[in-house]
């Protein structure tokens, strides 16, 4: 278990424009640099918050990685992503929909 | 001599910058209210500093420094995490007090982290902004002074802790020499899940107990709750409310008065404002 790099990884992806940059260009470079297992890099390169929650990353990382770095970062998406596909539509609150 | 003057319990939501008008039109004209009515309030104080306690969103510290509790004692600007309606700007400091506080804790079992020049996160920025630079635009000049403690990732500071740090900065405000005159603000809170699946979640019923050990100055009881209790009931956003702790361990027997509450799923927060009285 590495929750710790994990944690170390979102946090230079929140925070690190040169990181985030290097992670849409060639993710499978950058996270050849940190000593993730392959379930770990795969809830990466997937952005399944939901296995890194369950992993023990803390969730201001997820929402985080998931605003700065997925393909669609609306916030519904993010909560979709977090509470399954069968959530879709029931997403608290009106401002996280904006 | 200094002296805590008053004190401030507000929230930091930064979804009201993102999302302005998704609440119902009189709920949100009295939460930015609230704010107001908390600047005319701390204008009536003639404060000359104010400590505002904010916590780390993992994005000021990451896993390589991890501070129980810091305090800025020198420059201070953000907010760091720019927000609609929320650019970054240099912010007041209060460097003598500030560095006063963090000498006094040294010498007194209070080991604080100290920022030499910080860029504050939204959870200082916010209050600074809403409560404090109107004050400023009066022409009273206020230095803030921002605490930043560990309570949105772990290892948590422990409740206790927070109210002994609240107890340290009062130490040290009365141990000046200088006539400053302190407020503090505890800024965070009330429930509110962050990028949990629950988030957009508000429990009133938590959000009132809080506000109820604040107005009667209940340290024993807001500093009994476990994390446990806190996590189940407030949200992981719940764990702010360690800032309010430490800013009723400032002013240990004092009263409070609620300014406004409103639960606001639509800012995804239970947003409380407490004024308490020195």
């Amino acid at each position: 278990m590495s929750r710790n790099v994990l944690e170390k990884l979102m946090h230079q992806l929140c925070v690190d424009r040169a990181v985030k940059q290097r992670f849409k260009e060639d993710p499978e470079g950058l996270l050849a640099r940190y000593a993730l297992s392959d379930e770990e890099r795969a809830m990466v390169t997937g952005f399944d918050v939901a296995a890194m929650q369950k992993h023990g990353v803390n969730a201001m990382l997820t929402l985080g990685f998931w605003t700065e770095n997925a393909p669609n970062r609306h916030p519904a998406a993010y909560m979709k992503a977090l509470r399954g596909v069968a959530s879709e539509g029931q997403v608290f609150s009106a401002g996280l929909k904006q | 001599m200094g002296k805590i003057v008053g004190g401030f319990l507000v929230p930091h939501d930064p979804v009201m910058f993102v999302a302005p008008e998704a609440p119902a039109e009189d709920i949100r004209k009295r939460m930015w209210g609230a704010y107001d009515s908390c600047a005319e309030r701390l204008a009536g104080l003639n404060a000359t500093s104010a400590v505002i306690i904010g916590a780390d969103h993992y994005f000021n510290f990451g896993t390589g420094c991890l501070p129980q509790y810091l305090i800025g004692t020198g420059d201070v600007d953000g907010p760091l995490d720019v927000l609609p309606g929320l650019k970054r700007q240099i912010i007041p400091a209060s460097e003598k007090l500030a560095g006063f506080i963090a000498d006094h804790g040294h010498a007194n079992g209070f080991d604080w982290a100290v920022a030499r020049a910080f860029t504050v996160d939204h959870a200082v920025a916010i209050p600074d902004r809403l409560i404090i630079d109107p004050v400023r635009a009066r022409g009273q000049s206020i230095g803030t002074i921002p605490v930043y403690i560990a309570a949105g990732v772990d290892p948590f500071i422990k409740m206790k802790r927070a109210i002994e740090l609240g107890g340290a900065i009062k130490a040290a405000v009365e141990a000046m020499p200088d006539d400053e005159r302190v407020v503090v603000i505890g800024s965070g809170g009330i429930s509110h899940w962050v990028g949990t699946p629950e988030m957009g979640k508000v429990n009133e019923a938590f959000d009132r107990e809080i506000m109820d050990y604040a107005c009667t100055g209940n340290l024993a009881g807001i500093g009994g709750l476990s994390d446990e209790y806190i996590l189940e009931n407030g949200g992981n956003g719940g764990m702010e409310i360690r800032q309010w702790a430490v800013a009723m361990g400032a002013m240990p027997g004092a009263r409070g008065e609620v300014i406004d509450y409103a639960p606001v799923p639509e800012w995804v927060t239970g947003l409380g404002f407490v004024q308490l009285f020195a």
